[in-house]
């Protein structure tokens, strides 16, 4: 792999808990000294939260899509009802 | 019941059939239960996605332990969620202007470049969510997105997360608060 991408798989790896002790802790002082180095790990942690939003929307759509395939089974209609009636104010 | 736990889920089809077993088993509980603290079918009908969305992420991490009795589990995930859903709505707006301008402008470059990312980066997106967010070992990943090898692709979830990383680097430039 070419230097930036080893570099991207360090942080990967010191983000993710995947560095060995030792390790950890000459990266941590590299940190301290390399401003650079400290900006590329604090974007790339919050890379990862933004992995987390898309993929979350994702699988939220996939929910509203599941449920309105289940929605739209005849045989669940009854039930359907049953809980719609739960919400209606006497 | 007693769910699987570190769950592996290779197709969207097979999440369908799994969130659509989920709803017949854990709906209607939750729908009583947010119908009883006076809430609304749409309320319940969101609280409960959010509930699986959770329990998804629960599921598929490394490290998930096994559940025991699945209905209760998520119906304590959509409590939770009611409490917090009421809380918001019932708390007074913040006094500090300062910090609400700041965590908007942060917001604001976040929703622009997540949304910059589902339109110009989905498939860099997608192997991302398969590698960070459900967990999918590499080889299957490889598989699943046509790569030769695990090799291959590795080295294109780093380019992906060198595009993405870059992508959060021209964004937040403006915004000085955000590594200090």
């Amino acid at each position: 792999m070419r230097t930036s991408l080893n570099n991207i798989k360090k942080i990967d790896d010191y983000l993710l808990g995947c560095m060995a002790p030792e390790e950890t802790f000459l990266f941590q002082a590299d940190m301290l000294l390399n401003t650079s180095l400290a900006k590329d790990v604090a974007q790339q942690d919050y890379t990862y939260g933004l992995i987390k939003q898309y993929s979350r929307k994702k699988i939220k759509a996939e929910i509203i899509a599941a449920q309105e395939k289940l929605n739209a089974e005849p045989e669940y209609q009854d039930l359907i009802r049953r809980i719609a009636n739960l919400f209606k104010k006497l | 019941m007693m769910a699987e736990s570190n769950k592996t889920f290779l197709t969207v089809e097979m999440r369908e059939a799994f969130f659509i077993a989920l709803y017949k088993k854990a709906f209607s509980s939750v729908a009583r239960y947010v119908a009883k603290m006076g809430g609304t079918l749409d309320e319940a009908q969101d609280i409960f996605q959010d509930t699986l969305v959770i329990y998804y992420e629960k599921i598929i991490s490394a490290n998930a332990e096994t559940i025991v009795n699945e209905q209760a589990y998520l119906l304590g995930i959509a409590k939770k969620l009611w409490l917090q859903h009421y809380k918001k709505s019932m708390l007074s707006q913040p006094l500090n202007d300062f910090d609400i301008q700041a965590d908007t402008d942060v917001q604001h470059a976040s929703h622009k470049i997540l949304h910059y990312l589902e339109t110009a980066g989905r498939r860099c997106m997608d192997l991302l969510q398969a590698f960070y967010f459900d967990n999918l070992p590499v080889a299957k990943l490889a598989g699943r997105f046509g790569y030769s090898g695990v090799h291959s692709a590795t080295v294109a979830k780093y380019k992906c997360l060198e595009k993405v990383r870059e992508s959060v680097k021209q964004n937040l430039l403006n915004y000085a608060d955000f590594i200090e």
